[in-house]
């Protein structure tokens, strides 16, 4: 498990990472409610997006390993791609994790109205290894770091805006209704809907399901061995 | 671009129509899972090689979701195709057979199943044909390599040869004049040895003239062997002279410098080669009126160059004779440069001359 | 006019820059557009399409980004890559920075005037009076050039000013309250009207489409003062950075 304690050490070595990693979560905590929509604290609304970015920040860690010539070197080491990978995504996984419990419990704590924390601590973290997984797939195109960060940056505006976290989908002409099904961000907004107002547990394990079907799918195609 | 380009970007493709239709369709939410299970397929296929059985869990999983959506009947072009692109179109005709079942339009789903088919037979041909000339490629190279391998050996053993015979060559001079010179010449030796301590005037003259018939007999013999060594054809440089001299198209300079004897034979025969090839290339290609020729010899090396006057540049390629002059004088350590400048062609070849290996 | 002839390549080389096409001209075409579907049919208080107001806040809110390839370029010339080459050619650096300014400021309000293109031909928003949109637009982009050069001049590591510069963006979205509304307090309510580029900006640009020449004027005039106070700062901390 070397890997594993060096992934989770350097991803809070960088300083802008160490913001994105502690104080936009922490801040979410802190948002204030909305009138009619969202139905949960708009910190909790707009964590998605905060998971989005996170997701992608720790990704391109491994894209800067790309780029240095450590996979490289890791090829001819005794080590197999699949260790590095997994162990990898082990620790950011768990940074994501630490993140959610983080969030949700903070705010149960601050007082913010969240319904079923339990279930919603389940949603953010389904939601978080879809972003982990699709950040992989994406980084697994680009050569540069920051290129493929600003790229996702614009990628995320669209999801974001389309999936229907930022606005209702409630809202949304009959066409947008249906593309919105396509992104993960959608599900995360119905996951969210179905913590303030849900009943019935298999809608919410549908949603979950959906997200770890893209969390399978974004994994496979990310999970492909780059040597530059 | 390889076929197997197109074969992903076609899975894929399918998986974007299926999404399409269920945009446009009126479906379930729960639904979406369908294309979501699809494209994981889709994806593990693109990543892996997986086994034909897995086309099973795509029928099973379309299977399952018949009585929900009628995308799941689109979706069994997956498998049609994956099953054609094996080279198992047939049993592909047997997923045709839910078109019998579906409230479907019926007549676009057929041909919608007939285009993945079509497809699938054609990357399977494509992709055979694509080993079968990735085999022929690889066995081509091979042979060449080979070929190219047997070559650096032959001219490394004709080089041996060369060498062989000349200490062969030695040898035999050598016996030869010891056979024929030795004899007599130790004998006449021997004579004049005893001559001194005879006292007897008449005794004397005999030993004399026995010692003025042996030097005239060793004489003789050693003129014979020597007329007999002498080759009729040329060698050396003489041959390179010859050659020059009958290359009468154009007019040529030639200096020459340095000990000649010095430069080994299979040298020589490089140098020839070289000297025929720059002088027909000269006469055939180019347009030049003068060649110069220059030939130093040093301690370490040989030098040869060659420039012509010609202008004309339209044959700018290394033509197969100079090719495997350069290869043949790399393989004894030289090296052989063709430029072509304002003034001309320039060859030059330069080859080491070996110390201490005949010493 | 050796500056002059340097002009041309640093206009190319924003041009070919196809990350800053993207992210300030595609990424608001798409979300312009978007909002047109959904936003199609609604009004505001007023009566406006309400596409006409979001039209106008993705034009000027994506002119805070437009100071990031100056920062980029005048970093990569005048401090960084190629600062050795521009320090021996014999012309003035201080010229040459402005000149790189002003065709970054030329080229952002350029591409907002695409977007108001596309949004009157393709979307049919109505723009009320151009002269003056182009006017508020370009002292929107002046001003986030100015505080881009500020961030890089002032902060050592180049990735941090880089960073600095988004925040500066995003952040002043979020104060003006386009994501969610600010809590009620003095601090947010200043930085959410007269203390905030993008409101500024949106208020001028409404006032004088509801003919309210003078509180333009005045919320016009707010910018451009802070525009020459940033000036003179900038020139300040530059001066000391380069020399």
């Amino acid at each position: 498990m070397t890997i594993f304690t060096f992934a989770l050490k350097r991803s809070f070595s960088n300083k802008t990472n160490l913001l994105f990693l502690t104080l936009f979560p922490i801040a979410c905590i802190f948002f204030p409610k909305g009138e009619e929509w969202p139905f949960l604290p708009y910190g909790y609304q707009y964590f998605g997006i905060i998971i989005l970015f996170i997701g992608i920040r720790l990704a391109t860690i491994i894209l800067e390993d790309r780029a240095k010539g450590l996979v490289k070197r890791l090829a001819v080491a005794p080590i197999s791609h699949f260790q590095y990978l997994s162990q990898n995504l082990l620790a950011y996984s768990i940074i994501l994790i630490v993140q959610c419990v983080l969030v949700v419990y903070g705010g149960v704590l601050f007082g913010q109205e969240l319904y079923q924390p339990g279930w919603l601590l389940l949603l953010y973290i389904s939601f978080s290894f879809s972003s982990l997984a699709m950040a992989l797939a994406w980084i697994s195109i680009y050569r540069n770091k920051d290129v493929s960060f600003l790229m996702y940056m614009a990628i995320i505006f669209i999801v974001v805006m389309l999936g229907g976290i930022i606005i209702p989908v409630e809202i949304f002409p009959d066409l947008l209704k249906r593309l919105a099904v396509i992104f993960p961000t959608y599900w995360l907004g119905q996951g969210i809907n179905w913590v303030a107002f849900g009943e019935e547990i298999l809608d919410f394990l549908l949603i979950n399901g959906v997200l770890w079907l893209y969390t399978v799918v974004f994994m496979i195609i990310g999970s492909i061995r780059k040597i530059q | 671009m390889e076929p197997v380009v197109f074969v992903n970007v076609w899975r894929f493709l399918i998986v974007g129509i299926l999404m399409h239709l269920w945009i446009i369709g009126d479906f379930m939410v729960s639904t979406f899972t369908l294309i979501l299970l699809l494209l994981m397929l889709t994806s593990l296929r693109w990543r892996f090689s997986l086994s034909i059985w897995w086309v099973c869990v795509d029928v099973f999983i379309c299977f399952l979701y018949f009585p929900y959506t009628t995308i799941s009947y689109y979706g069994l072009a997956l498998p049609i195709f994956e099953l054609s692109k094996k080279g198992k179109g047939l049993f592909s005709l047997l997923l045709f057979g839910s078109l019998f079942i579906t409230s479907e339009s019926t007549s676009i789903l057929f041909w919608f199943y007939l285009q993945a088919l079509f497809f699938g037979v054609f990357s399977y041909i494509a992709l055979k044909n694509q080993a079968a000339f990735q085999l022929e490629i690889d066995e081509q190279r091979k042979a060449r390599n080979e070929l190219e391998q047997v070559k650096m050996e032959l001219l490394v053993a004709s080089q041996t040869a060369s060498e062989q015979a000349e200490l062969m060559e030695r040898y035999r001079i050598s016996r030869e004049l010891h056979d024929h010179l030795g004899h007599d010449l130790t004998g006449a030796s021997l004579a004049l040895q005893a001559y001194e301590y005879v006292q007897d005037p008449n005794e004397a003259e005999k030993v004399l003239q026995e010692v003025k018939n042996r030097l005239e007999r060793s004489t003789k013999n050693l003129r014979e062997t020597v007329h007999n060594m002498t080759p009729i054809i040329e060698i050396g440089v003489e041959r390179l002279e010859s050659i020059m001299q009958h290359f009468s198209q154009i007019e040529v300079q030639y200096h020459k410098s340095g000990n000649m004897l010095t430069v080994p034979a299979y040298i020589w025969g490089l140098l020839e080669s070289c000297l025929k090839e720059a002088l027909t290339n000269v006469a055939r290609h180019s347009n030049a009126t003068k060649v110069e020729i220059d030939l130093q010899v040093t301690k370490s090396i040989v030098r040869l160059s060659i420039q012509d006057n010609g202008t004309e540049k339209k044959n700018s390629q290394t033509g197969s004779g100079l090719r495997s002059l350069q290869m043949r004088s790399r393989s004894i350590g030289g090296s052989l440069s063709i430029t072509s400048r304002e003034s001309g062609y320039l060859l030059v070849c330069v080859i080491p001359l070996e110390k201490g290996r005949d010493g | 006019m050796r500056i002059l002839s340097t002009v041309k390549f640093t206009a190319l080389r924003m041009i070919r820059n196809y990350i800053v096409l993207i992210l300030l001209l595609v990424v608001p075409i798409i979300l312009i557009t978007f909002f047109s579907f959904i936003l199609s049919g609604y009004v505001t208080d007023v009566g406006i399409p309400y596409i006409n107001e979001n039209a106008m806040t993705m034009v000027v809110v994506f002119q805070l980004f437009g100071g990031s390839i100056v920062m980029y370029l005048i970093h990569h010339d005048l401090f960084a890559e190629n600062k050795m080459r521009m320090y021996v050619i014999p012309f003035n650096q201080t010229m040459y920075a402005f000149s790189i300014m002003l065709c970054g400021a030329i080229y952002s309000i350029f591409l907002g005037i695409l977007l108001m293109v596309y949004s009157q031909f393709v979307l049919s928003v109505i723009w009320e009076n151009w002269i003056w949109m182009t006017y508020i637009i370009s002292l929107v982009a002046i001003l986030s050039i100015i505080v881009c050069l500020i961030f890089m001049l002032s902060v050592k590591n180049y990735k941090i000013a880089e960073r600095l510069s988004e925040l500066y963006g995003v952040g002043f979205v979020v104060l003006a309250g386009l994501f969610f509304p600010m809590p009620n307090h003095a601090i947010f309510e200043f930085l959410g009207s007269y203390g905030n580029p993008v409101t500024l900006a949106m208020g001028a640009i409404r006032d004088m489409s509801i003919s309210n020449t003078s509180s333009a004027w005045f919320q016009a005039n707010i910018l451009l003062v802070v525009i020459i106070f940033l000036f003179i700062v900038m020139l300040m901390v530059g001066r000391r950075k380069m020399g």
